[in-house]
């Protein structure tokens, strides 16, 4: 997680689908309380989502016993971070940039789509390693402020 | 369909007949849980032999990209038999996913179904 400061808060998911939806919910409470507008707390949640469901998949979706996932969340002044980490078998993340220059990233709409909604993407992972995945989306001015 | 109606996993199915069409209606979120449930319904129409497949999105509200993943699966599925997957949706957050992701060059998008009601009866 970047070197920000704010309030963090914790939530260790099982890796399995159904709890996609408890990490949505709480990014979504924590930018509701930030004053974030409507439109970048559903960006925030989709994010989420997203990185929950690949860390998810990943991991192996509940087959067998599969190590949780960690989700931490920063609040701080003017931005939130989300830093999703698992513990699956990790890749080389330089094959994402390859694959987007390729163009062969026509399966899923799931990076492209978080990279989209949030203002800052980051993925660390090595093969047997796990993956962290962070994002970060910055406060922006309502309109009239501007 | 047997099972007309599902519920659980935050969201629930409903199919009827509108016309030739076979209208799925949906309502909660679509994503990597529930997901599965829509594409069952998909199946389930295709083997019956329903090609022309309407999804409503309208009482959606939450869809991420495994549901956009199911609903270009389903569309492949009755493109094979010459039919047709079309959406109804008039919320700005769904169709905004749409717009990223190109899809909605992709699908036959209504803003509602009196819209959709509409085009048949000119078609």
């Amino acid at each position: 997680m970047p070197e920000r400061e704010g309030t963090p808060f914790e939530l260790e998911i099982p890796a399995k689908a159904k709890y996609v939806g408890l990490a949505r919910l709480l990014a979504g409470s924590i930018a509701r309380r930030m004053h974030f507008s409507e439109e970048s707390i559903d960006d925030l949640k989709l994010a989420i989502s997203e990185v929950c469901t690949n860390a998810i998949v990943h991991t192996g979706n509940g087959e067998g016993e599969k190590p949780p996932i960690l989700v931490r969340y920063l609040a701080g002044k003017g931005f939130i971070t989300v830093e999703v980490k698992d513990q699956g078998p990790g890749f080389d993340p330089s094959c994402i940039l390859d694959r987007e220059r390729e163009g062969l990233i026509s399966k899923g709409f799931g990076i492209p789509l978080i990279k989209s909604l949030v203002d800052v993407f980051e993925c660390d992972s090595h093969p047997q390693a796990g993956t962290t995945v962070t994002i970060t989306k910055f406060l922006k001015p309502e309109k009239d402020e501007l | 369909m047997d099972n007309n109606e599902r519920e659980g996993a935050g969201l629930e199915v409903k199919v009827e007949s509108v016309g030739e069409f076979s209208l799925i209606g949906l309502s909660g979120e679509v994503d990597v849980y529930s997901a599965p449930k829509l594409r069952e319904t998909i199946k389930t129409l295709v083997d019956d032999g329903k090609f022309n497949i309407i999804v409503d999105l309208e009482k959606v509200a939450f869809l991420d990209s495994t549901g956009l993943g199911v609903l270009v699966g389903g569309l492949k599925r009755v493109k094979h038999h010459d039919g047709e997957l079309g959406i109804i949706c008039n919320q700005e957050k769904i169709l905004r996913i749409f717009r990223i992701t190109g899809l909605t060059k992709v699908f036959p998008i209504y803003r509602s179904r009196e819209e959709l009601l509409n085009e048949v009866k000119e078609a």
